[in-house]
């Protein structure tokens, strides 16, 4: 348990005190109803300027496209599946789902490289696991989506267009007003309130149902463990598909009645200035970052670009949702520290949707404590200080549990290890999901008598969490989670590749801070042409799925090792691809 | 139409032997070519060129025509 909790501000009080008893629409009206003129959201868009919304504006707009939803027979309790690129309008959507007691599910707008074919399929898998009833979209991909209701797959109920109807639809009507407030009538705080997918491609994700009360306890929790005030200014570019984006940076300041920054990730992944910028303008305080953004924007951003940046705002840059690393958090420091990015402001956190959102966290005001530990020892499982001339590794603390949280280190046994002993993290959480929606098998394997198996591998150090990596073979790619399985099955599909003599992995890039995907493929064509056109045809099918795969190692017929259940094995390939002297009979990889 | 020396660093960050860039190319087209190594594609075309995009140019852009007309024009500019 947390033993480091501030004590709380009068305002926090006043406001957690309130969020007690009330769903989540409720806190929005009585926002509206105190403070219908504070700003609630800044829209930003680097082309352009951004859009602000007031508590009060938002609340309006939000009702008049429920109108919108109520007269096309969206019922309370059907999943909203909303599918929408940066816009104004997206957040009054989301919030007008809610108010007629339907539950939003946010999913990723398809991104260009991706496949229409793929994303039908993943769509077609995601209304039939996770029961999406509407889509609520853009036009343009109407036609892509639309065949999936008329072949009856699924039990997608209507794909529907707000954006086109909002700006001439008036004012919500008396009329209306009351259809909607008792389309959520019957919605208690059990209710389920939002849908989110966990890691996975498209179609393969788990989706975890959260109730209104699961959402409002933790944001009460976590909103103590980061110190949060009214003070407070969230700016964010992450996706709201994302549990990072959707709980901690929207969510997380609507509910407790402060402002937010949201800006296109597709801007910022294109000119990530625009984040600086952004913050300089609006003086925002917090922000949560997977590791990459940290090496990213040290490394992508000009100089040029820093002129009159000031940072000094920011009390928190919290670094989550992919190994935090030690390396990632100097390099930022030292490119933008004469901007006012403060040492004790590079703050960390461990988190994930099965828990609402957080579990650790680090103390706000510090910098996230480091650990310098034995290389060879850690894998062993043991952590110890670095013997002299050895290898050392320099782990980063993702911080103590928050309140409501607990954390054991367990072996394979399922036997809770000791401080200082590495294992896969499990975690009870108040804020824990009930189970993936529809979706049994995987529950039985993640929920274990009130305890959920994350999968990740870390240890524990004088009470604080460090999380090193993964358990099972998930490549995290800027954040997002890849199954290898997802690129192999594709991969095997193509001519000239033996089929089933594929493996896919993650390789750790310093340069980048995350992870680069490898795939070494077994093939018969010796030719060097056709073999440059058909590690082409692997980079392409990737591209379909919308996974960069960056290295292909092309190898001879029976190359592959298999491991002793005689499936191929990504460790011990990955290691003999990699092997200190790199020139393998039959293999070209590196090439 | 897209000139070979432009080509040619786009390729070297891609990694790729040889690939087809057409003027009408656009970014997601290209084995590789994904938003993340959108901007070291951008970084090494300011390196090679000795120029420098603004923010609004680099969101402006919709395909490798673009592309090569913005780089001529920040060329000349910078004659």
């Amino acid at each position: 348990m947390s033993d480091f909790l501030p004590p709380l501000d009068k305002f926090m009080r006043k406001n957690l005190k309130r969020n007690a008893a009330r769903s989540v629409w409720n806190i929005w009206e009585e926002h509206v109803e105190k403070h219908p003129h504070r700003e609630a959201i800044v829209h930003w868009d680097a082309l352009g300027e951004p859009f602000r919304w007031t508590y009060g504006s938002l609340l309006e707009a939000a009702l008049r496209i429920a109108g919108i939803l109520i007269r096309r027979n969206v019922m309370a309790g059907e999943v909203c599946a909303v599918i929408i690129r940066h816009n104004k309008y997206f957040y009054p959507i989301y919030m007008a789902i809610t108010a007629i007691g339907a539950i939003p599910a946010v999913l990723a707008y398809p991104n260009a490289r991706l496949h229409p074919d793929k994303f039908v399929h993943g769509l077609s898998g995601m209304a039939r696991k996770s029961g999406l009833d509407w889509i609520i979209t853009e036009r343009e991909i109407g036609p892509i989506i639309e065949p999936l209701i008329n072949a009856g797959k699924g039990k997608i109920k209507g794909v529907l267009f707000p954006l086109e109807s909002i700006d001439s639809e008036k004012a919500a009507v008396k009329s209306d007003l009351d259809l909607i407030k008792r389309s959520r009538s019957e919605i208690d705080l059990d209710a389920p309130f939002l849908l989110q997918h966990s890691s996975g491609t498209t179609g393969l994700q788990k989706a975890v149902v959260l109730s209104h009360k699961a959402v409002l306890g933790h944001i009460k929790r976590y909103s103590r463990a980061i110190e949060l005030s009214e003070n407070d200014k969230v700016i964010n570019w992450l996706p709201l598909y994302h549990d990072m984006g959707l709980i901690a940076a929207f969510h997380m300041p609507l509910i407790f009645g402060i402002p937010s920054i949201q800006i296109d990730p597709f801007q910022w992944v294109s000119a990530p200035g625009i984040f600086f910028q952004s913050i300089s303008q609006e003086k925002a305080t917090l922000t949560w970052l997977p590791n990459f953004a940290y090496d990213f924007m040290a490394d992508r951003i000009p100089e040029e670009q820093m002129d009159k940046i000031d940072l000094s705002s920011m009390r928190m840059f919290i670094n989550c949702s992919e190994v935090v690393r030690s390396e990632s958090h100097k390099k930022f420091l030292r490119k933008f520290c004469n901007h006012g990015v403060k040492e004790q402001a590079l703050a960390s956190c461990y988190a994930m949707a099965e828990t609402t959102f957080a579990v650790t966290q680090t103390e706000p005001g510090f910098l996230a404590k480091t650990l310098m530990v034995d290389r060879g020892a850690l894998e062993e499982k043991i952590v110890q200080p670095p013997k002299k001339g050895w290898l050392k590794k320099v782990c980063v603390s993702s911080g103590k549990p928050i309140s409501g949280c607990s954390l054991k280190i367990i072996d394979e046994g399922k036997i809770r290890l000791k401080s200082d002993q590495v294992g896969t993290v499990v975690i009870k959480s108040a804020s824990l999901f009930d189970g993936y929606r529809n979706n049994p098998e995987k529950t039985k394997e993640a929920l274990k008598n009130g305890w959920y198996f994350s999968g990740d591998i870390g240890f524990c150090h004088n009470g604080e969490y460090f999380i090193i990596g993964r358990k099972d073979d998930v490549i995290i790619v800027a954040g997002r989670n890849i199954f290898p399985e997802d690129i192999e099955d594709e991969v095997n599909k193509i001519l000239g590749v033996i089929p089933g003599r594929v493996v896919a992995f993650g390789m750790e890039n310093a340069e980048t801070g995350t992870e680069d995907i490898h795939v070494i493929a077994e093939t018969l064509l010796e030719d060097k042409d056709k073999k440059e056109g058909l590690k082409i045809a692997i980079k392409q099918v990737g591209m379909a799925i919308d996974v960069t795969i960056s290295t292909v190692h092309l190898v001879q017929p029976r190359w592959l090792i298999k491991s002793s259940s005689g499936k191929l094995s990504r460790k011990a390939n990955k290691e003999r691809i990699f092997l200190p002297c790199r020139k393998i009979k039959g293999s070209d990889h590196g090439l | 139409m897209v000139s070979e020396r432009l080509k040619k660093v786009i390729l070297k960050v891609l990694k790729l032997g040889d690939f087809d860039l057409q003027g009408s190319t656009k970014a997601f087209q290209v084995p590789g070519w994904d938003s993340l190594s959108h901007v070291s594609i951008l970084s090494a075309i300011e390196k090679e060129y000795r120029i420098r995009f603004k923010i609004s140019e680099v969101l402006s852009l919709n395909n490798l025509e673009d592309l090569q007309l913005l780089v001529n024009k920040k060329v000349e500019n910078a004659v």
